[in-house]
């Protein structure tokens, strides 16, 4: 009786292990970025949702114009002078602060490091001005100065450091009638 | 007696057979209904591997300026492709007007377009293994440089 119960008992052992093991073998879940486009006052709405796993596999392969091999390089005469990779990384060593605050008559821009993340909020206050917020991980932007070169930015990383991260709103625009949002999280659908 | 039951045996799992390579890459499914003027229906289920074939016979001078178009961008189409395949189901992209929907879409081995407005409602989906040997298949055909 004893031994019965005993193999009984190594058999529900067993078969917990093996509807337990493919859970727990299993890779990461599939991180997707999102991007939906809304137009209310025409109806109109466009969705797009890709796998990061599969822009991070892509992008290595694409030589084209200023992106070779998951790089893109800034000249800087694109960015008027400004060196965008010593700005970022001047962000990135300094502790959180509001870095940029400009407060107009019909317009706000603040631009903060917050909870490891890089914030940009700009305000139209128009009637039916534009609100963007851009909300960037500081490993994203970590992983963008991750390469040797000065005036090369490593997309391939930045994706990889993006997939890495939780769940997160990257932009919103909104003004009267449009509505753009772009955010990652492990959803392959938008519902 | 026996000798005509061997060839009859014979004839029926060559036919097995050839059914069953012809299928291997699975169905191309196309599905158009078209509601205006009048109403028709079409709906056509073909084995994929036929599309790589039919490339292999497509005249060199019409795909020539294709394939050489396409040929440097193969490692990316071939990595897409691949991770496709592994990824998850999902819906790539999708545009809503008022009418009109169109939808991208990764289904199982198929990659899926939806498209339905007021007049027609057409449905193709393809595996993505017969894809990517018939995009092999036309780069294959590039004039070598």
């Amino acid at each position: 009786m004893r031994k019965r119960l005993c193999g009984i008992g190594v058999i529900c052992l067993l078969a917990g292990m093996a509807t337990t093991a493919p859970a727990a073998m299993a890779g990461p879940a599939e991180r997707y970025l999102h991007v939906k486009v809304e137009d209310a006052t025409k109806g109109e709405s466009v969705n797009v949702n890709v796998p990061l796993s599969m822009a991070e596999k892509i992008l290595p392969t694409i030589h084209k114009d200023n992106i070779r091999n998951g790089h893109v390089t800034i000249g800087h005469a694109d960015m008027d002078d400004v060196d965008i990779r010593a700005l970022l990384d001047a962000v990135r060593t300094a502790p959180d602060n509001e870095f940029v605050t400009v407060k107009e008559k019909d317009q706000d821009v603040r631009v903060a490091k917050s909870n490891g993340n890089l914030v940009v909020h700009v305000r139209d206050g128009n009637k039916g001005g534009q609100k963007v917020d851009i909300t960037v991980p500081m490993k994203v932007v970590d992983a963008l100065l991750s390469t040797a070169k000065d005036n090369e930015l490593d997309i391939s990383a930045a994706i990889r450091a993006l997939s890495e991260a939780g769940d997160a709103v990257l932009v919103t625009v909104e003004d009267a009638s449009e509505h753009v949002r772009i955010w990652v999280d492990s959803k392959g659908s938008q519902e | 007696m026996i000798l005509f039951g061997k060839i009859a045996l014979g004839l029926v799992g060559t036919a097995v057979a050839g059914a069953g390579i012809l299928c291997s890459e699975g169905m191309v499914e196309v599905k158009v209904v078209q509601r205006q003027p009048e109403v028709h229906h079409v709906h056509v289920i073909a084995p994929a591997m036929l599309a790589p074939i039919a490339m292999h016979f497509a005249p060199r001078k019409n795909v020539s300026q294709a394939a050489a178009e396409i040929q440097p961008w193969m490692p990316t189409i071939r990595a897409a492709l691949e991770q496709l395949r592994e990824s998850d189901d999902v819906t790539l992209v999708e545009v809503k007007e008022p009418g009109e929907h169109v939808r991208v879409a990764k289904q199982g081995g198929s990659i899926v377009v939806d498209v339905e407005d007021h007049d027609d409602t057409v449905h193709v989906s393809t595996p993505i293994r017969a894809i990517s040997s018939t995009i092999e298949q036309l780069a294959a055909t590039a004039p070598s440089t």
